[in-house]
């Protein structure tokens, strides 16, 4: 969450349809800076939720309520792209008295842009970094933005609330799942989000307490990867186990 | 020279000098000043030794010593986690090792015998058990059998008998499943497994013949 001055904000979270996010800054102003609530950029636990929420949706929570009287509104996914936990967290914003419109990503608003940064070289917290940045910035980088690679290695999954995870990983590593149906503008394509490599040594990544740990599970045992979830900060066991899987495989 | 397993309950210290393995708890390792290993794995570990070595790579080094078997199933049970290695045709099958919720497990049995003073030696496996979604949530299930009548013997082994097919489930269900860790010298835990698969004690120095491995490259 980048807020560069003290002005009104207009909040988001997950991935919200182009159009909505179009809607919101019509009505609440063009100017405005669009912040994403996902990400856990050290706001004040604000209590509101069970302990055992999925951290990413406690963050949407914190965020918010930190930044308060700034949110001139919030952007909510609530649809397939998301889960139940976002669609709860925007009734409860609402119920808070946030200005909250909703968004589905419907099937017909799919796009099929290229997926430069899953399938590029470089670090991957920065191409996981730059993926999430098309939401609000959806410019073509272009080929040259990032190398291609041959994979060595892949990561499936979320952005994670603590990306230290993603820095074990080698630069090789091409990414699948929810990150990669966000760079092709498909966030709610459930096809997409399964896909991986065959044979290609993956770790199937959740936050705990999240419902797509089943579909990761499910992933790992199916494709011979390795399955990590993670509640919070990551800690020495989570990533000597990646270490390893990176290591052995 | 000293090879040290730092677990997180339990510390085993092995002196390639005089060919002597020492365990010590954890607790009593931390405090100590002049503990320092040559080589080291686990958890407390990474502050105290020349040379660090991640703990599935010295399960799966210290298996490969171990077994005589180009395929097997190995998991390391201990007081926190369990670490798992599957060997194919010589090859890594599958490596896991589960964390946080679903784990400290080990530890809670220790606790729990000790504040019922169980002799683990002599307590029998049961065909029933209980759900160990983890240690806490497993512990308050015991709480619940005691409080309503049951023997804290009885209520114990039903905890073990849930970790065991937690453990077996998170194997993967092999026929043939090699024990690592402190749970071989528990003969109910060892019992119980024994009613899902054949199982071969492998003892607590599987880790520590792993650090070996690393001596000899």
């Amino acid at each position: 969450m980048k807020i560069s001055n003290n002005e009104k904000v207009i909040g988001y979270f997950g991935f919200p349809s182009r159009r909505i996010l179009g809607e919101a800054r019509k009505r609440y102003g063009e100017r405005l800076e669009l912040v994403d609530l996902d990400v856990a950029v050290g706001a004040p636990d604000s209590g509101l939720l069970n302990t055992t929420t999925c951290r990413i949706i406690a963050n949407v929570i914190d965020n918010a309520v930190y930044l308060s009287g700034r949110l001139a509104a919030v952007v909510a996914d609530v649809g397939e792209s998301k889960c139940d936990r976002g669609r709860h967290a925007a009734f409860l914003l609402r119920e808070m008295g946030f200005e909250v419109m909703e968004s589905r990503f419907p099937r017909d608003e799919f796009e099929n842009r290229d997926l430069i940064y899953s399938t590029g070289r470089g670090p991957l917290p920065d191409r996981i970094n730059a993926i999430m940045d098309t939401v609000v910035d959806p410019t073509d980088p272009g080929r040259e933005a990032v190398t291609s690679c041959e994979p060595t290695h892949g990561f499936w999954g979320v952005p994670p609330n603590d990306f230290r995870i993603l820095e074990v990983f080698p630069e090789t590593t091409h990414i699948f799942g929810w990150t990669r149906c966000v760079e092709a503008g498909r966030p709610g394509d459930l096809e997409m989000e399964c896909y991986v490599e065959e044979g290609l040594p993956t770790v199937f990544f959740a936050q705990s307490f999240c419902a797509k740990q089943d579909l990761a599970h499910h992933l790992a045992g199916r494709n011979n990867g390795l399955y990590v979830d993670c509640h919070r900060s990551v800690n020495h066991s989570i990533l000597s186990k990646v270490e390893a899987f990176i290591k052995l495989s | 020279m000293l090879l040290a397993d730092c677990g997180s309950t339990w510390t085993k210290i092995y002196d390639t000098e005089n060919d002597t393995l020492r365990i010590i708890q954890t607790s009593e390792m931390v405090e100590c000043n002049n503990c320092h290993f040559a080589i080291a794995t686990g958890h407390s570990a990474r502050s105290r030794c020349n040379l660090f070595r991640n703990e599935l790579l010295a399960l799966a080094s210290g298996a490969r010593a171990m077994v005589d078997s180009s395929s097997f199933t190995v998991v390391d049970v201990g007081g926190r986690d369990i670490k798992l290695i599957s060997i194919e045709n010589g090859r890594i099958g599958k490596i896991d090792w589960n964390l946080a919720c679903g784990s400290t497990t080990g530890a809670t049995i220790e606790l729990l015998g000790r504040y019922y003073g169980i002799d683990f030696s002599e307590m029998e496996p049961s065909d029933e058990w209980i759900n160990v979604t983890c240690g806490v949530f497993g512990m308050e299930k015991v709480l619940e059998f005691v409080s309503t009548g049951g023997l804290p013997s009885e209520g114990l082994a039903r905890f073990i008998h849930g970790l065991v097919r937690n453990v077996h489930n998170f194997a993967g269900r092999p026929r043939r499943l090699y024990l690592s860790g402190g749970f071989c010298e528990n003969s109910c835990f060892v019992g119980t497994m024994e009613k899902y698969c054949e199982v071969i004690p492998l003892g607590r120095a599987v880790l520590v013949e792993g650090l070996k491995a690393v001596q000899d490259e």
